[in-house]
């Protein structure tokens, strides 16, 4: 494998992306990511924090402790993953993570590899979803996202501008995918405009280093309040309508009830 | 003078009588209390080098043309290898050599579950040779695995026949009861997750093998191995400097340590096999999971007069049924018992020892199922477990070595006084409160174990003995048991472990025995060399030597040495020596979320005498910790439909953080046991491990009302005991 420092992002040419590596690397070596060369984009992608731009690059560290960044993403920042992750780990890359389904990741022939059926849905589930988990019941882990898809932010890439929420799709029989990002495309920027009043709160296994069960981002503007959920759904969930609208499984029914505390709490917290 | 006794020698519980050589301990005790060295806080003697990176570990060990080997595993929980072909594995790039079923002990082709090793290759690199396994052409046939432990109990599928412990009439009992509590409690599968994995390095030097190992017991790999490869055992040399943890899981030599040394045979280089991480989670062991059917009865002032149980041990494909029933055995006086303990065989990943194996699962389920007791009678928990004290051996009058429980209970009072302020911290939806638990457990270690002690003109002393150090701290406590025997400096005692040509035998560190089984050893060589230090200086200053410093005695020694020897002596006949100790938790439960917080434990411990109150504490802390990872969040998880691992990852199996750890307390009896060995120490490994499920578990139902039945107590299993509370006081409210 081989590891090119390019000039410009033009000259990707098939290589795949990678900054901070705590996903991409871990991915590699389990086998889940295959590339015979990658290109190391760190130099490429701005990474400065400027009003509401936030450069792609910017690492998790950065944004929890800058007072620029609405509270719901440095909140979502603070409580992700360890330090060390989070001193290297980009919120591009961030947003681009996979799932943690266990069954995902030990690459069973699941839907999400391309197979035909969700082995969560009838195995081992407490991590999974409670939203549009039909087909698929794998969970997405970015709080990161939920904070950022509340916020009502948008991303430019190498080659348009999006809100944050149209980079995810669900996962569906004729395109498994979960992400807009075509190939080659890389995220360079993001805009998070500004709020009255946000927040991120995060039920997890223990206090620190977990992805989460349940995160609920909520961010304000007048008297709009928009909530946004990690964990939940095979994307990040903007709540549309009542968590009682949710389709928990057997082994995720408390999700659903910790959702509807913490977005009571969110709420609360914003008003 | 050396004599073959008979002695009985109980290892975790287990019990049997053995021959075995001793020296006699005719030394006494040392007053109860700290001494010059011992009784003081003392920092490790090998902190700094563990710091600065310079301890040499197995994962150290590097050799000039050192091969790396990787293990072909069963990637399904039961099947058989039909073919296999590792020609395409050996031509691949770097790879020097590969074993398959048969050519090691533990490679074989009918796989019980996953992670079973089947073959092996080694090559120049860590890489190559994992690259090198995915070309090994191997065709499996997958069977239907048996997973469920109930189902395995109901077919007979069982590790050994059932254990039953019957004592007086345990239906006559359930019949004089008032009251009565039926509870059922399931404790989950956990790893060890050592920080080290499980390696060795082996290598050939002439006729010797040198197996360099992360062990639990240096001379059980030497004994092991060289069964195995039907060598004379003194051509093993078994070497472990330093350990990176092992918590039980390291008492064998493994298929590994046998991979190393077949493949270092042919090839004749040095061969390291170390499990990734993954492979940890799979392949080295673990906690059985355990179902616990209790039946307590008790008279209305709490007087227990019934205990009964039936355990379920999900044991795995291999394994011992370990002591899930010691608890309700051995820690109250109740005249009527029985119980039956299975042992299921499961196609899962066998059970290895555990910090306490059985009496963790155990404890949770019993002392959950006496505070339901209590809150039933509306007696004080603590009372309760006063009233049924059991003053000599449960069911007998064998009386124990030494006991200081009450003084434990006394001890913890001003911890359990605090529920009241802590509940009254409670908010609308974070309810607070206090629980508690005891603890029993063995620790009294035993014979053999031999120590030498070398002692120059310098007045520095060094001890040798073929121990080795799991990270617990028993070099620390041997040195400065020697420098008090010797009367010099714990700073110039120097010590050497884990060297089978080295030093004498010492024990397998298990059963929180190898401080209680080794120091007292360690002081009889120091008293010997002492004695001997002494009858030469009278030669040089007749009458006068008692005025003269050991440093001045020393000086006529010029460029000899004394060597003192020591070995253990037996333990006391006809007695029962445990340890025993009580923890006193505080939480904080969001009743909305079931976040349980666990805010402070206070851990009281009566271990005979401490030797080094820092290491001790140090334990304490340690224990607890594991401990609170067993309670809140560690679960290793499994496809229920074909057996296999999903959490084998660290971010999947989830330790606990430094931010998940609560306040901790530590208070130590220390009063010598007065019958065990010349010090009165007993170990303190395992005890602090063992209350702390129950003492949380308790504690959430102070604060709420909520039974919980089952580890680890996650979101879900919280919110399921807070809604069937809720649905219990709507029934009760009705009923009025």
């Amino acid at each position: 494998m081989k590891l090119l420092q390019l000039s410009s992002l033009r000259d990707l040419d098939g290589a795949l992306p990678i900054a901070g590596g705590t996903e991409v690397v871990p991915l590699l070596r389990q086998g889940l990511l295959e590339a015979d060369t990658l290109a190391d984009i760190t130099a490429l992608v701005p990474r400065g924090i400027e009003g509401s731009r936030i450069g792609a690059g910017a690492t998790l560290a950065e944004l929890e402790v800058d007072p620029q960044v609405p509270a719901a993403l440095r909140e979502a920042c603070r409580l992700a993953a360890s330090p060390q992750l989070r001193n290297m780990g980009t919120i591009g890359g961030n947003l681009l993570q996979a799932t943690r389904c266990w069954y995902w990741r030990l690459a069973y022939p699941c839907r999400l590899h391309g197979g035909d059926r969700c082995h969560a849905r009838d195995g081992e589930h407490r991590e999974h979803a409670i939203f549009a988990n039909d087909f698929c019941a794998s969970a997405h882990p970015s709080d990161i996202a939920a904070a950022l898809v509340a916020l009502g932010a948008t991303l430019s890439t190498t080659r348009r501008e999006l809100p944050v929420r149209e980079l995810y799709r669900l996962p569906s029989p004729d395109d498994r995918r979960t992400t807009t990002l075509e190939r080659g495309e890389v995220i360079l920027e993001l805009d998070v405009p500004p709020v009255d009043a946000s927040v991120y709160l995060k039920a997890m296994d223990r206090r620190r280093w977990a992805f989460p069960i349940v995160g609920v981002a909520a961010a304000r503007r007048g008297v709009e309040t928009t909530f946004a959920l990690a964990g939940v759904a095979p994307v990040p969930w903007l709540l549309a309508g009542s968590l009682d609208d949710a389709t928990p499984l057997a082994g995720t029914a408390y999700k659903a009830q910790i959702a509807k505390a913490l977005v009571e709490r969110a709420r609360a917290a914003v008003a | 003078m050396a004599r073959l006794i008979r002695t009985e020698k109980e290892v975790e519980g287990r019990n049997e009588e053995v021959w075995i050589v001793v020296d006699e301990d005719a030394l006494e005790q040392w007053p109860a209390g700290p001494r010059d060295v011992v009784g003081r806080p003392q920092a490790r003697n090998d902190g700094h080098a563990r710091a600065r990176g310079e301890a040499r570990y197995t994962a150290d060990v590097h050799f000039p043309g050192m091969l790396h080997a990787a293990v072909l595993r069963s990637p399904h929980a039961r099947a058989r290898v039909k073919r296999l072909d590792l020609a395409p594995a050996l031509a691949a790039p770097g790879v020097r050599g590969t074993i398959g079923p048969g050519d090691a002990p533990e490679l074989g082709t009918e796989c019980e579950y996953e992670g079973a090793p089947v073959a092996a290759v080694c090559a120049d690199s860590l890489g190559e040779a994992r690259a090198a396994l995915a070309l090994v052409d191997v065709e499996w046939e997958v069977l239907e695995p048996l997973l469920d432990p109930d189902e395995a109990v109901a077919r007979g599928s069982l590790i050994a026949p059932p254990r039953t412990h019957e004592r007086g009439d345990f239906e006559r009992g359930l019949a004089e009861a008032d009251a009565v509590v039926e509870a059922t409690f399931r404790t989950q599968t956990v790893l060890h997750n050592s920080m080290e994995t499980h390696q060795s390095v082996c290598r050939w030097e002439g006729d010797v093998l040198e197996v360099y190992t992360s062990t639990q017991y240096v001379w059980g790999v030497r004994q092991e191995v060289a069964d195995a490869l039907d060598l004379p055992p003194d051509k093993v040399r078994v070497v472990c400097d330093y350990m990176g943890g092992g918590f039980g899981s390291k008492n064998s030599p493994g298929e590994y340590t046998f991979v190393a040394a077949e493949l270092a045979r042919r090839t004749g280089r040095p061969v390291r096999c170390a499990l990734t991480r993954r492979e940890e989670h799979v392949a080295a062991g673990s906690r059985n999971a355990t179902t616990q059917r209790y039946t307590i009865g008790a008279r209305s002032d709490g007087t227990l007069t019934a205990l009964g149980g039936e355990f379920v041990n999900a044991v795995g494909a291999d394994g011992w049924v370990a002591m899930t029933e010691g608890p309700m055995v051995m820690l109250y006086d109740c005249p009527n018992l029985r119980s039956t303990t299975y042992g299921a065989k499961l196609n899962l990943p066998p059970t290895k020892a555990f910090r306490a194996p059985g009496f963790v699962e155990g404890t949770f389920g019993l002392e959950c199922a006496l505070d339901e007791l209590a809150a039933k009678l509306d007696l004080d928990p603590l009372e309760l477990r006063r009233r049924n004290h059991a003053h000599s051996e449960p069911g007998g009058d064998r009386p124990y070595s030494s006991k200081n429980l009450v003084e434990c209970y006394r001890r913890a009072e001003p911890h359990w006084e605090r529920r009241h302020e802590v509940r009254a911290r409670s908010t609308a939806t974070v309810k607070r409160g206090v629980g508690m638990a005891s603890q029993v457990w063995y620790g009294g270690g035993g014979p053999p174990s031999y120590a030498w002690i070398r002692v120059g003109s310098d007045a520095r002393a060094t001890v040798v003995t073929a121990m080795q150090d799991v990270g617990t701290g028993t070099k620390t406590a041997v040195a400065m048991v020697a420098a008090e025997e010797l009367g010099i400096p714990v700073e110039h005692v120097t010590v050497a472990v884990g060297d089978s040509l080295r030093g004498p035998y010492a024990t397998l560190s298990a059963g929180s025995s190898t401080t209680p089984s080794v120091a007292p050893a360690v002081r009889a060589a120091a008293a010997d060399a002492k004695r001997q230090i002494q009858e030469m200086a009278e030669q040089r200053y007749g009458a006068n030597a008692g005025k003269h410093s050991l440093r001045e005695l020393l000086g006529v020694l010029g460029n000899a040495q004394i060597l003192g020897t020591g070995s253990r002596g037996p333990n006391p006949t006809g007695m029962t020596v445990l340890t025993f100790g009580v923890q006193v938790a505080e939480v904080a439960v969001d009743v909305e979320t079931g976040e349980v917080t666990v805010e402070r434990i206070a851990a009281v411990h009566d271990v005979g005498r401490v030797i080094n109150p820092l290491g001790a504490s140090s334990q304490v802390e340690g224990g607890i910790i594991q401990g609170v990872g067993h309670t809140l969040s560690e679960a290793r998880l499994v496809d229920p439909a074909s057996g296999d691992i999903l959490t084998t990852t660290l971010d999947a199996y989830k330790m606990p953080t430094i931010a998940d750890v609560p306040e901790i307390v530590t208070e130590l009896i220390d009063i010598p046991d007065t019958q065990l060995t010349n010090l009165g120490s007993k170990g303190i490994g395992e005890p602090p491990i063992i209350p702390v499920a129950a003492a949380i578990a308790n504690a959430i139902r102070d604060a709420t009302g909520a039974d919980v039945r089952a580890l680890p107590i996650t979101r879900e299993e919280m919110l399921r005991a807070l809604a069937e509370a809720k649905e219990r006081s709507r029934e009760a409210a009705a009923a009025v």
